[in-house]
């Protein structure tokens, strides 16, 4: 395994994740792409980690913040997904244009 | 009391007035006319005190300083100024007098008796000013007030539009004024009118000769413009739209005779530059002759005045300008009771009749009102210069100071002047009192109370004595002038006594006799008669060379504005707008579009920098 493998990896998690959040219209299939890319940023950090700078503390907070952040994300990305589906009975991104010019 | 109380009282009193009336007493007319008759009346016992004692030192009180230049406001008494100042106030004391008649049913009384005060404050300012500049603010206010009374009944289109005319007519004389009078400041740091008119140490030494002529041409602009002289004369006939004492006040003491009054004053300066003077005269001859030929022909009383007005200030300047300040200062008076008087007479006639038409004046009976025809007879007496009234004397006076200076021509074109002026007077009153056929009394006046009210009738006699007896004041005015008059033999009175019964015999032949045609002689040459029933064409010429011009021009700029600027202006706002239409259709709303920009924009800058 090298360091390369692992970053190929990552892209292709974070190219999956970046396709899914632009071109799903279901808000929670968005969702899940914007938590594949940073699982895919949380990939490359630990690869470096492993491979360039020896010392664990730093990649491994970095990923825990990352975590702790998804988590956040989530609860709130899902609140509001909820709340908008009570007012509006739907999630379709298409559809939510108001702030149009 | 002393000179300055005098002084105030004559000039300041009836500024308050003005203010009174127009302010605080506009719903109760009675009220304030009493307040404008009070103002004049303090004018008046102002300036006769002044005249009673006598020429004394001028009173000056600094305005501010600046550098070298001193300007001031002060008060010159000097014979001209003392005995016009009188002569002023009286005559708008009569005018109001009068004017409590005549206006007795004018739902805007205050106003006018309020524009009446201001008029008499802006020209006996003017009358004793003793400096340039003070004098010019006081020209101007005076030019103001008359403004006001032309248009007094501005919601007649006719009289606001002659209001606006005199206004920029004597506007463009103005110009010239202002701008003489500021190329005076270089060479005296002062306007204070004693020090400038030093024979030893005036402005005629100081100035060299060209600027001299320079000068006094630039002030003679505006004199051309505020005595109503050719080629800016045409805004005094339309003048008679304002209320007929107006006119009164307007064509004797006050405006018109400003003009002649700035030349008086200044008469040392223009006797120094012969060039002016030669200008002078050929305008001043001109325009007696001018518009004597259309008093001839005119049919409505007031513009026979208007017009006669004209032709008796190029009387005075040409008297001034052939050297005798006498001779001009005296017909300026002696015209101010005369045609005062005139106008007077004529507005009982267009009070009672409601026609300005002289040939229906007559038959409607005007003779009838008997004691203004009488005062009629004597005024249009004075204005032909008969002898012994009063414009005989004073004409005299210029046609003596025109015949002295061997200006033969000029004196030619004098006694003509002064033949159609006789001509046109006796046919004037012929028309009124021998009428060709008579109407019978249809007692049309009775319903605006008698046809001569005492407070008409008292102006117009104090006026008519003053026509009768002013001729004789001549030597009183001399010395008050400090000049002795030339004595007149019998002899060098011919002619003009002669031209004046020339005149009045034709104008018999034509009007008077019972089998007269009733047309004048001039009708023989139709021509003539019709360029002086079209007034020479001027206003025609005006409006088809300067209006037309004008007209042209504005709409040259107003296409170059909207072609260019309005258009370059819109361009850009609508161009601005369009861009920003365009660039709002990249905000869609849809927020994964937002996101896939960012992604590609980053990841150009990536490249961007990767690469680099």
């Amino acid at each position: 395994m090298t360091l390369e493998s692992y970053l190929v990896l990552g892209l292709v998690l974070f190219s999956l994740g970046l396709i899914a959040a632009l071109s799903q219209r279901n808000l929670i299939a968005v969702l899940i792409g914007v938590e594949l890319m940073m699982n895919a940023a949380s990939l490359n950090f630990m690869a470096f980690n492993r491979y360039v700078i020896q010392d664990p503390a730093v990649g491994q907070v970095f990923v825990l913040i990352i975590i702790g952040l998804a988590a956040a994300e989530v609860a709130i990305f899902l609140s509001i997904i909820l709340r908008l589906y009570r007012v509006r009975r739907e999630i379709d991104s298409e559809h939510l244009t108001e702030l149009k010019g | 009391m002393d000179t300055l109380t005098l002084a105030l009282l004559a000039t300041l009193s009836p500024l308050p007035a003005f203010f009174i009336a127009l302010v605080f007493l506009r719903s109760q007319p009675r009220l304030a006319q009493l307040v404008a008759l009070a103002g004049t009346v303090l004018t008046l016992v102002g300036s006769t005190g002044l005249l009673a004692q006598g020429p004394v030192e001028p009173l000056r009180f600094l305005w501010f300083s600046s550098g070298q230049i001193n300007l001031q406001f002060g008060f010159l008494f000097d014979g001209i100024s003392l005995v016009f100042g009188v002569a002023v106030s009286l005559i708008t004391l009569c005018v109001m007098v009068y004017s409590l008649s005549y206006m007795a049913h004018d739902p805007s009384k205050s106003r006018y008796f309020a524009m009446l005060s201001l008029f008499a404050w802006a020209m006996l300012s003017f009358v004793y000013a003793v400096d340039l500049l003070q004098a010019f603010i006081f020209w101007e206010l005076v030019g103001l007030a008359s403004f006001f009374l032309i248009g007094f009944w501005y919601e007649k289109p006719e009289a606001s539009a002659a209001a606006r005319k005199a206004f920029l007519m004597t506007r463009i004389g103005d110009v010239g004024l202002f701008i003489g009078i500021l190329m005076i400041l270089p060479l005296t740091s002062n306007f204070d009118l004693p020090t400038l008119l030093n024979a030893e140490s005036g402005l005629v030494k100081l100035a060299a000769p060209a600027a001299l002529s320079t000068i006094t041409l630039l002030i003679f602009m505006g004199i051309v413009g505020k005595s109503a002289q050719f080629p800016l004369h045409t805004w005094l006939p339309d003048a008679m739209e304002g209320p007929t004492p107006v006119s009164a006040l307007l064509h004797s003491a006050t405006m018109v005779a400003a003009g002649v009054y700035l030349m008086a004053r200044l008469h040392p300066l223009f006797m120094a530059a012969p060039d002016t003077l030669y200008i002078i005269l050929c305008i001043a001859a001109f325009t007696a002759l001018l518009a004597a030929t259309i008093a001839m022909v005119e049919r409505d009383i007031k513009k026979v005045f208007a017009y006669s007005s004209i032709s008796q200030l190029g009387f005075m300047l040409m008297g001034l300008a052939a050297g005798s300040l006498f001779a001009g200062v005296f017909h300026l008076i002696t015209h101010a009771v005369f045609k005062a008087l005139l106008f007077l007479c004529s507005g009982v006639y267009i009070h009672h009749f409601e026609t300005n038409d002289l040939e229906e004046i007559g038959r409607r009976g005007g003779r009838r009102l008997r004691a203004t025809t009488l005062a009629l007879a004597i005024g249009a007496g004075a204005l032909a210069g008969v002898p012994p009234l009063a414009g005989f004397f004073s004409k005299e006076e210029i046609f003596a100071a025109l015949g002295h200076d061997g200006a033969t021509l000029f004196s030619i074109a004098a006694l003509f002047a002064a033949f159609l002026t006789a001509y046109y007077t006796a046919r004037m009153l012929l028309l009124i009192v021998l009428p060709d056929k008579i109407e019978e009394d249809t007692q049309h006046g009775a319903q605006h109370g008698p046809a001569q009210p005492i407070a008409m009738l008292a102006p117009i006699l104090l006026l008519a004595l003053g026509a009768l007896a002013l001729g004789f004041g001549g030597t009183r005015l001399a010395a008050m002038l400090g000049v002795i008059p030339a004595h007149h033999e019998i002899a060098s009175m011919l002619p003009a006594i002669g031209v004046v019964l020339l005149g009045i015999l034709i104008a018999y032949i034509d009007y008077g006799r019972r089998s007269s045609a009733r047309r004048g002689f001039i009708s023989y040459v139709p021509a003539l008669q019709k360029l002086f029933e079209n007034r020479w064409y001027i206003d025609e010429f005006y409006r088809a060379v300067f209006v037309r011009l004008n007209d042209a021009l504005s709409a040259l700029f107003y296409s170059i504005e909207q072609r260019f600027f309005d258009a370059g202006f819109d361009g850009f706002g609508s161009s601005a707008l369009k861009a920003g239409n365009s660039a709002s259709r990249l905000q869609n709303g849809w927020v994964q579009i937002y996101a896939g920009a960012t992604v590609v924009l980053i990841g150009l800058a990536a490249l961007y920098i990767g690469l680099r």
